[in-house]
């Protein structure tokens, strides 16, 4: 009976232990603080003057005391994954007790000699789980009786370290978990921040608005806009190639390089130039960023784009035609000089009333079903969602995108500048000025160019001679006058008009009498604009350029006085549909104010 | 462009009048460098011109360079306010000798 007792009592004990082991594991995360009491209630139990837990290293060739009870603190010693009896029980997996250990050869005696102490047997239990090898326990000279351990105790020491091991696993488990956990929530964070980069949502009417949908936690795509100080909107758009957190972080430069470069100068070729030379600096290798940044005025109705490898954006123009416009650059990170020796290229496009969009391949790249989106698809949902508000029509493409596809494959964002709101005003401004210019009789002549329509004064197409520019300024002279500028102003415009149409004549067509000249005149509520159409090789922007004039020599003039007559001096690219849209168009604005 | 020719104890004039353009430029820097091979000193009488383009003002520098090279006199008379505001433009206001008057300008020239 009593040994019956005794052996109940025993049972008690071992499942306490282990139910207090499991509780310990639940109730802290600090492994090496359960190993402590852990092994502290084992030797106890066992009745051992002291005891070690060793666990093997990540790369399974070291042993490590990650516990250790009794007079000697071992903790910390780490030796070869084979030596001594612990390594041996390790390796072979089966449990020992030595009686004698000065009797074993691989007993190691370094600790007894440094410490002074004196192991005369030990216990030892291998930890593993099937075949997954943890460590070991060893217990260290019994208390009372012989001081040796006897076959109960091995048997014990076995039980308690296949819970132990169990034990381990899963708090080792656990704290990956918690570990993962932790990363996912880091990720979150930084999707967050990624989040604050983008710009807030402006009113619903907004012309300008954007929307980004990151197929992961982070994103690698972003757009950001912002006013200037005279009502034109700079913007951007770009893709960072690659997903995850590189790509989140090179996103992230690229776009405080854009908001801090571009509050400075916001001119698209220049600003892409200088974010490409940051970025080259210090991206890493591989990496690059295809990214469009334009200025919208809506004043004028016109977009300024530089593109910097990103996807051709869309004009969807108010007459429901489409017109893309394929980049000029390769993207940012590649180069250490973007235009490649020359000033980046820029477009100028005019958006008349249209909408413009810049969206990244994650767009047409999307799914609807089994159908990939494609530039097609994109087209007719910003069709259908004409009537909507610029922001509500690409959320709602954006949504269509998302909910059409089972997984996002990709990020989706869209940018739009919808020109429709601010066309509706330069009409009113435009047919008021109209008025106040019909009302006005005091210059006592009606105007031969009658205005009509959208600001136009006169439009008028004549062959590339030079018996042409008389006829030109005689029509520049009357449209100057009738917008109220004084003597001299007039002189300067129609002299710049001239030299214009000079370099058209004697560079452009370089002789060649086989062209046409087309002057569109026309005028908004603050600047008299003359376009100057050509059809000839394209300019080359570089050569153009006025010439020093402390350097006394004829010729080279002329660019000089354009220059410094006219308020604003643009070369555009034609998008009029004539003769393939070939050759040139030079705007000359002069202000009338 | 009209350019009327004579001399004045020894002096060179050429009269000009109407528009200077890429158009007649060409014929206004012939009959200059023409008048300057004749080794007298030379005086453009303005008055008349209404315009004058970057092609005008140079072949105006073509014949200053040619006459001063060959230490000849060049002066331009009486120019009126359009024209001068391009030479101003072109910074040559001050480089060209410009007297307000043909009279002045041939007297200045050796004339009398």
């Amino acid at each position: 009976m009593t040994c019956e007792t005794a052996s109940e009592t025993e049972s008690t004990r071992q499942l306490e232990i282990l139910a207090s082991m499991g509780r310990d594991f639940a109730a802290s995360g600090d492994i090496e603080s359960i190993f402590s009491t852990g092994l502290e209630r084992i030797s106890a139990m066992l009745n051992a003057e002291g005891g070690a837990l060793f666990l093997l290293n990540d790369n399974g060739d070291k042993l490590v005391c990650h516990a250790s009870f009794g007079p000697v603190d071992i903790s910390g010693l780490t030796i070869n994954a084979t030596e001594g009896i612990v390594g041996r029980v390790v390796s072979t997996g089966v449990a020992e007790i030595v009686r004698d250990v000065s009797k074993d050869l691989s007993f190691n005696n370094t600790v007894d000699q440094k410490s002074g102490f004196t192991t005369r047997s030990i216990l030892c239990a291998s930890l593993a789980i099937k075949d997954e090898k943890i460590g070991a326990i060893e217990m260290v000279n019994k208390h009372g009786g012989d001081n040796l351990f006897n076959n109960e105790d091995l048997k014990l020491l076995e039980t308690l370290a296949a819970s132990a091991s169990l034990a381990i696993l899963n708090a080792r488990m656990a704290i990956e978990l918690v570990e993962k956990e932790k990363m996912a929530r880091e990720l979150e964070l930084a999707a967050e921040i990624q989040k604050s980069l983008l710009p807030l949502d402006g009113d619903s009417d907004s012309p300008v608005a954007g929307v980004n949908l990151a197929a992961r936690v982070v994103s690698g795509d972003f757009y950001d806009f912002f006013e200037l100080q005279d009502g034109r909107t700079c913007f951007t758009l770009a893709d960072v190639s690659g997903k995850g957190m590189n790509a989140a972080l090179l996103m992230a430069k690229t776009a405080s390089l854009f908001r801090c470069l571009g509050k400075e100068a916001p001119y698209p070729g220049n600003l892409i130039s200088r974010i490409n030379a940051e970025v080259v600096e210090t991206a890493a290798r591989g990496m690059f960023v295809t990214m469009l940044i334009g200025v919208y005025d809506p004043e004028a109705g016109t977009v300024r784009i530089a593109n910097a490898g990103h996807e051709p954006p869309i004009l969807l123009r108010s007459d429901d035609t489409v017109q893309s416009f394929t980049a000029g650059m390769p993207p940012v990170g590649i180069l250490p000089d973007i235009g490649m020796g020359k000033t980046p290229e820029e477009t100028i496009i005019n958006l008349d009333g249209g909408a413009f969009y810049v969206f990244t391949d994650g767009v047409t790249e999307g799914y609807i079903g089994e159908k990939e989106l494609g530039a097609e698809g994109f087209i007719k949902f910003i069709r259908d969602g004409k009537n909507m508000a610029p922001g509500a029509r690409i959320a709602a493409v954006a949504k269509h995108i998302k909910e059409g596809s089972s997984i996002l494959r990709d990020d989706v964002t869209i940018l739009v500048i919808d020109d429709g709101a601010a066309f509706i005003k330069r009409k009113q401004i435009n047919t008021n000025a109209k008025k106040s210019m019909h009302g006005d009789k005091s210059n006592g002549e009606s105007n031969p160019d009658a205005p009509n329509g959208e600001g136009e004064i006169a439009k008028i197409s004549v062959p590339a001679v030079a018996e042409s520019l008389k006829l030109i300024r005689r029509a520049i002279e009357s449209a100057s006058g009738n917008c109220g500028l004084g003597k001299d102003t007039i002189q300067d415009v129609v002299l710049a008009v001239d030299e214009a149409c000079q370099n058209v004549i004697r560079h452009a067509y370089g002789g060649v009498n086989d062209g046409n000249i087309i002057l569109n005149i026309s005028r908004n509520a603050q600047s008299l604009i003359i376009e100057i159409r050509d059809f000839a090789q394209r300019v080359d922007l570089q050569k153009v350029r006025p010439r020093d004039l402390d350097d006394l020599r004829p010729g080279g003039l002329g660019t000089h006085f354009i220059k410094e007559v006219m308020d604003e001096v643009e070369f555009k690219v034609p998008n009029d549909g004539l003769e393939d849209n070939k050759g040139n168009i030079l705007v000359l604005t002069k202000s009338l104010k | 462009m009209e350019i009327k020719i004579s001399e004045t104890s020894g002096v060179s004039v050429a009269t000009l009048s109407g528009e200077i353009d890429l158009q007649t430029s060409p014929k206004l820097r012939g009959e200059l460098l023409g008048l300057i091979a004749n080794k007298r000193p030379l005086v453009i009488e303005m008055s008349g011109v209404s315009y004058i383009d970057s092609s005008g003002v140079a072949s105006l520098v073509e014949a200053f360079q040619t006459a001063r090279s060959k230490n000849l006199g060049f002066s331009l008379a009486a120019i009126g306010e359009a024209p001068l505001r391009v030479l101003k433009l072109a910074r040559l206001d001050g480089v060209f000798v410009i007297h307000d008057t043909l009279e002045n300008a041939i007297i200045a020239n050796g004339g009398n």
